[in-house]
């Protein structure tokens, strides 16, 4: 007999059906109910929903049709923001034109870098995530023609054939960081904050240091790995300045680009400024809304000003500084589906970062157990060797890749009902005079 | 009611208006120079070091003052300069001026002279120079004896001193005019920049090197200047009103950094009913240094103490009797004290005790770079700056001119932010010699009151009596020529015998002597730059003479020997490239060969920098690369990439991220080094014969390193891996910490913190204690340091998460290779460090170790 497969069912709506299994068992042995682990599941922001539907999409490439993948139950950020469409969906030909590629690079100098997609993997360290689960992030974005970050925990050997894909990230402890990893790289990142735990450092707790992790951070087995929470050569513009000089110095490749990633305070678009002075290429504004299990929960959600909020914020101002056509600006932080995506789009920002959505796609539950013991039930965020078999990298770069067919095509979409045929002209064209007006003039409306 | 709460009272009306408490201006750090000398200088001086410092600015702000005029140049009798308010208002909008005057100048001030400031007829002129500077009124004014007496009745002011009154009604008059003529307006159409006697602040958009140039500066001569490259990060600025520096009454400040809590000292202003009206940190910091110094009276010791308290281990090693005034100097004023990363640089004049001050002060926790000078010749000079290169870049501009100034100063220091040794802060103070005459005496002294001076002590330097011989130069000449020295160690190690009672003359004959020497030939060549070298690295007894001039010397006649040596591609073993003939960089014949660069004109940073045309000649087969001339360059030895072999020698002012992501190659370098040394090291060596500043070999890998100096703040913080480094001196504070470099006897790393210092004669000394810190080791879970603490003076208290040991016999094993490498570099016997008072002991009665301990919070302890 075959297990029982409860995605297939379509609920108490399939009573019309001539099929229905509850009035045709003859032993009246069936019954429909929520499923229990849909009751447990999720979070207001990831929905059990949006979980079912980044499942979906990442075994089928395709939209669900009964699931909520549009919006989550948070009542705010982004589940309160909703498109006035303009058309119609259509599967007609007239969208294929449409194009979704960004320019990672607006400056005069450096090197034209386009992504097909606009968005890109966030950092996710060797030792907060497995080896397998980077490699399924790294060949996805090749296959995307996009990039993904390694995190602030070296540059594993495995890596180095997608290193046209792969963002070396700079952070606070620049455990595993080299003058060959800055080499690798097209784009070095720096990561000032995180915008789920602000004034914090990158932590990985003693646990999830198995000798493996010590080895690539050249650090003390089963030893806590707290990175400082400000790079202490950093404390001011200047220096900033003086440490993206010292990137370019450092790095064989002339043209390379330097991306800057901090978390949004109030003055965040003062920061952007800054950046923009010391010659960054990207800017990246991480809001409050991300983080995986491992961020504490006094900093989760609590600390830094909403992603959707702060977007605005900073693209007004480059705006007004006459500068906005000289940076790239990203996103990140609970960017959780295409819709995500097109709103932080059209509130300002050229693209979004991705990270808690990769995992989600291998099957991660958001269970929060990210951190402590051998780390994550579904090997995903941990190093342990038995765990990290469960996630086989072209298996996971496979529903990866799904995931963002799917998204793709919802964005082609999103964009052929608003009328626009190419990602650009989308960016800040929700916007209102004023965030509580944003039903006012923009394209978004509350809902 | 006390005085204080009368001046307090008199101010209640100033502030009405709800002034905002949010800063309108973000700024970050900057680029921040002061000088002080006891004979008056030239602006142009300061605008070298401005220049020095462009890439601190981005061009939206910069500023000086001066203190200490000549009456001459400014059109007036001296006793009007020194007795009159030099006030000095900003017209953005030059048609106010009669308003302005006629509202807050003619009615209650008695002008003895008024005059615009010389500028150029164009601000265009100025190179790059974008928005049209302001005029300046300069007015000379005392306040009309009828308004004083008014003002001195309305407010019950009588017991005060006269001139204290006329100081304040000079400060709130001035504040009434901004308040009426920039803060309340929507335009802005005039400000003070200026009110103290015998000073003045210029400020602009743009650099301060164009603010020199539009302003005529050039020539206007000051004992006292101050300097400030401005960062602010909101763009399209068009008024220089934000810019530095900021004035109190007597004083004038320019600041780095950043508050974390300008809202909560602004309310402690308020409550004083101080209301800032500009909106910027610094603007803040001298209104709270105004109120200290001017209406609390504190003496400046207390008012330092008040802005950068004294905490934890710090506190606890004071005397008892300050324990007690600290204690309550932080109870009354701790909500006001700035938190975050700053230094300050404040320029004051005190005319009612005649004596004029520059005065740095950096915050407790040492987050901003900083250096002092001292040079104390026939003139005396202090200087305080964010970059070493900025100092020498004032003094070799001062030397090029005058030959009383040397282009080296005497001495380089950082100070200790909140600590119980210096205070974190020094003051160079400028006192009359004669009255009406410029020269003056300037003495520097710490928080504390204890005098820094570079002067040695005659009977000290003389006190060895054990003279044997002496060579004239023309004998050392001859054995020269006679190959009597087979190598240059042994040269150099034969003349230390006798330099020290060489005549200056001697000494620059003899280095005149070795450069003549080095025209002979390729070998003669090399062997008298290594002579040189050695005369300039090591420390040894060199009599009354200084040793500043002794550098100065050869460093002139090295790098006349690296002129003169043949172009690039000659068939020479040195061969010689510089910015003109850059294009001409080629592969050396074979790769024995070595390439001197003249670094002086290449850029700092970027494409052009100096940086990436030695990772250029690298790529091209250069190993050997002697790079001089340099006056800050960053980054060098950045780029080379993994398993680089390659030497470079580096000779003058080297820059910051020297040797940062090093992964094989060597670098010598030969005089102080400066901050973000090393950092993410991986393999290779680094030598400094000199001192190392913030952060060196943060995040570091490995690599042997070895520092003849002291390093600054936060040294191998967050260090992984193996590095080794040897530090002969000692450190600010935060020595490794987070340090996680494995297990020594393993493979893994280790600091050895020899805690020395050389005395006026050349010998080695220990220091007060090898570690004054509160930190020490902290958080860490690996690696360990080797201390040599014969006197057990470190203790417990300073680490967190360390303990300390006994080294074991493998411990010794370990480290005397070290120690041996570190005699050949430096010549620090290892005799020497094992002998104490006259006795030789073994290294594990000299050394201790730290090593960590396992922590609840970071292991898995417990769980």
């Amino acid at each position: 007999m075959d297990r029982a497969n409860s995605s297939n069912c379509i609920g108490p709506k399939c009573k019309e059906n001539s099929f229905y299994c509850v009035s045709l068992c003859p032993y009246n042995a069936i019954h429909i109910e929520p499923n229990s682990d849909y009751m447990v599941l999720g979070d207001p922001i990831w929905t059990p929903d949006l979980l079912l539907a980044t499942w979906y999409q990442a075994e089928t490439g395709e939209s669900p049709l009964s699931i909520e993948y549009q919006i989550g139950d948070s009542g705010g950020g982004f589940d309160k923001l909703k498109f006035k469409f303009r058309k119609e969906s259509s599967d007609g030909k007239e969208k294929e034109n449409i194009r979704t590629s960004i320019e990672l690079n607006k400056r005069s100098y450096g090197a034209r870098i386009e992504i097909s997609v606009p968005w890109y993997g966030a950092g996710m360290s060797f030792g907060s995530i497995s080896l397998n689960m980077m490699l399924a992030r790294a060949k996805a974005s090749q296959a995307w023609n996009t990039f993904v970050s390694t995190g602030e925990g070296g540059y594993p050997e495995e890596l180095v054939p997608y290193k046209d894909h792969i963002i070396t990230q700079l952070a606070t402890g620049q455990f595993g960081v080299t003058e060959q990893t800055i080499g690798y790289a097209r784009i070095v990142e720096i990561k000032y904050a995180q915008g789920a735990k602000p004034g914090l450092g990158g932590h990985l707790l003693a646990d999830k240091v198995t000798p493996d992790v010590a080895i690539i951070r050249e650090s003390v087995p089963w030893n806590s790995l707290f990175s400082p929470f400000p790079f202490h050569s950093v404390y001011s513009v200047e220096d900033h300045k003086k440490h993206v000089d010292w990137i370019r110095a450092m790095s064989p490749n002339p043209d390379v680009l330097i991306s800057a990633k901090v978390s949004s305070p109030t003055d965040v678009e003062m920061v952007a400024v800054g950046c923009y002075h010391a010659g960054v290429n990207i800017f990246n504004v991480d809001g409050s809304y991300g983080g995986t299990g491992a961020a504490p929960d006094i900093a989760k959600k609590n600390i830094a000003m909403p992603i959707e909020y702060a977007i605005q914020k900073v693209h007004r101002f480059l705006v007004d500084e006459g500068i906005r056509d000289e940076i790239t600006f990203m996103a990140s932080g609970g960017i959780r589906n295409a819709y995500d995506i097109a709103k932080a789009i059209a509130l300002g920002a050229d693209g979004v970062i991705i990270g808690t959505a990769d995992l989600v796609a291998c099957g991660c539950t958001r269970c929060g157990n990210c951190e402590a013991g051998r780390g994550c039930p579904h090997g995903i965020a941990t190093t342990d060797h038995e765990l990290v078999e469960l996630i086989q990298p072209d298996w996971g770069a496979q529903r990866i890749s799904n995931l963002y067919y799917s998204w793709h095509n919802q964005l082609v979409d999103i964009l052929w009902r608003l009328g626009f045929d190419d990602i650009r002209d989308l960016r800040g064209a929700g916007l209102s005079q004023k965030y509580e007006e944003y039903g006012g003039k923009g394209l978004l409306q509350s809902g | 009611m006390d005085c204080v709460e009368k001046i307090t009272r008199s101010r209640e009306k100033l502030g009405h208006r709800q002034i905002p408490t949010y800063k309108s201006e973000a700024e970050g750090g900057c680029g921040v120079v002061g000088l002080a000398c006891s004979t008056s200088v030239a602006g142009r001086h300061i605008l070298q070091s401005c220049l020095q410092m462009h890439n601190r600015g981005n061009g939206k702000g910069g500023g000086i003052a001066a203190v200490g005029l000549l009456p001459e140049q400014m059109g007036v009798p001296r006793a009007i300069l020194e007795e009159d308010y030099l006030l000095q208002v900003a017209y953005l909008d030059s048609s106010s001026r009669k308003l302005v005057e006629d509202s807050f100048i003619s009615p209650y001030l008695q002008v003895d002279y008024a005059e615009k400031i010389p500028s150029l007829d164009e601000y265009r002129k100025v190179p790059g120079l974008e928005v049209r500077p302001p005029d300046v009124i300069r007015y000379f004014v005392r306040v009309d004896e009828d308004v004083l007496d008014r003002f001195s009745k309305e407010y019950s002011l009588e017991e005060l001193g006269r001139h204290q009154v006329e100081d304040e009604f000079i400060y709130q008059n001035s504040f009434k005019l901004n308040q009426k003529f920039y803060a309340s307006l929507g335009e802005k159409r005039a400000f003070v920049l200026s009110h103290g006697k015998n000073m003045m602040v210029l400020k602009i958009v743009g650099y301060t090197e164009q603010l020199i140039q539009y302003y005529c500066l050039g020539d206007v001569e000051a004992n006292i200047w101050i300097g400030h490259q401005r960062y602010p990060t909101k763009g399209r600025v068009w008024h220089p009103g934000g810019a530095h520096p900021f004035v109190g009454l007597h004083e004038a400040l320019v600041h780095n950094g950043d508050f974390a809590n300008y809202v909560r000292v602004t309310k402690y202003l308020r409550q004083r009913n101080i209301h800032p009206q500009f909106l910027t940190d610094t603007e803040v910091s001298v209104l709270l240094f105004d109120l200290l110094s001017r209406i609390y009276k504190y003496p400046l010791e207390y008012i330092i103490e008040a802005l950068a308290p004294t905490t934890e281990r710090d506190f606890y090693m004071l005397p008892e009797k300050k324990k007690r005034i600290y204690k309550a100097i932080q109870l009354s004023h701790m909500t006001g004290s700035p938190d975050g990363p700053w230094f300050f640089i404040i320029a004051g004049n005190d005319p009612y005790k005649r004596q004029q001050q520059l005065i740095g002060i950096t915050d407790t926790s040492m987050l901003r770079p900083q250096v002092f000078a001292l040079q104390e010749g026939d003139v005396k000079i202090g200087v305080i700056a964010s970059e070493k290169q900025a100092i020498d870049a004032v003094l070799k501009s001062l030397s090029d001119e005058d030959d009383r100034f040397l282009p080296i100063a005497d001495k380089y220091w950082n100070a200790r932010g909140g600590s119980h040794t210096d205070g974190g802060a020094f003051i160079f103070t400028l006192t009359d010699i004669k009255e009406d005459e410029t020269e003056k005496e300037l003495r520097c002294t710490d928080k504390f009151g204890k005098v820094v001076t570079t002067i040695k002590n005659p009977r000290q330097v003389y006190s060895k009596s054990s003279l044997t011989f002496e060579y004239p130069v023309d004998i050392v000449e001859k054995k020269l020529s006679t190959n009597s020295f087979k190598t240059p160690l042994e040269m150099f190690n034969r003349l230390i015998d006798f330099l020290y009672i060489y005549q200056n003359n001697d000494f620059l004959d003899l280095v005149d002597m070795l450069r003549r020497y080095s025209t002979r030939g390729n070998q003669e060549k090399s062997f008298a730059i290594e002579v040189l070298t050695l005369l300039m690295d090591r420390r040894y007894n060199i009599g009354d003479k200084r040793r500043s001039m002794m550098l100065t010397k050869i460093q002139q006649e090295l790098d006349e020997i690296f002129s003169s040596t043949p172009r690039i591609g000659s068939d020479s073993n040195y061969q010689f490239i510089d910015w003109q003939s850059r294009n001409l960089l080629q592969s050396p014949q074979d790769p024995d060969r070595t390439l001197i660069i003249n670094v002086e004109d290449f850029y700092p940073e970027g494409p052009d920098s100096a940086s990436r045309f030695i990772v250029a000649a690298y790529n091209l087969g250069w190993k050997k690369v002697i790079a001089y001339g340099l006056r800050g360059q960053r980054f060098l030895g950045c780029g080379l990439g993994p398993k680089s072999d390659i030497r470079v020698d580096l000779y003058g002012s080297s820059g910051d991220y020297l040797g940062s992501g090093l992964d094989g190659a060597e670098i010598y370098v030969h005089g102080n080094s400066q901050d973000q040394v090393g950092q993410i090291f991986r393999r290779g060596r680094l030598v400094v014969y000199g001192d190392v500043g913030q952060t060196f070999m943060y995040g570091a890998k490995g690599g042997e390193v070895y520092v003849l100096g002291n390093a600054a703040g936060r040294p191998l913080i967050n260090a992984v891996g193996k590095p080794r480094v040897v530090i002969n001196g000692t450190c600010l504070d935060y020595l490794a910490e987070s340090f996680m470099a494995g297990d020594p006897l393993g493979g893994g790393g280790f600091v050895i913190l020899n805690g020395i210092r050389y005395n006026d004669r050349g010998e080695i000394v220990e220091q007060e204690t090898p570690y004054p810190g509160g930190n020490l080791f902290s958080l860490a879970s690996g690696g360990a340091i080797y201390f040599r603490d014969p006197y057990k003076l470190v203790t417990e208290d300073q680490l967190n998460s360390g303990k300390i040991v006994q080294l074991s016999f493998e411990d010794c094993e370990l480290i005397l290779p070290y120690l041996r490498e570190n005699e050949r570099l430096y010549g620090i016997s290892v005799d020497r460090l094992l002998t104490v008072d006259g006795k030789k002991k073994t290294i594990d009665e000299v050394y201790r170790k730290v090593i960590p301990i396992p922590l609840k919070a970071l292991s898995m302890i417990g769980q």
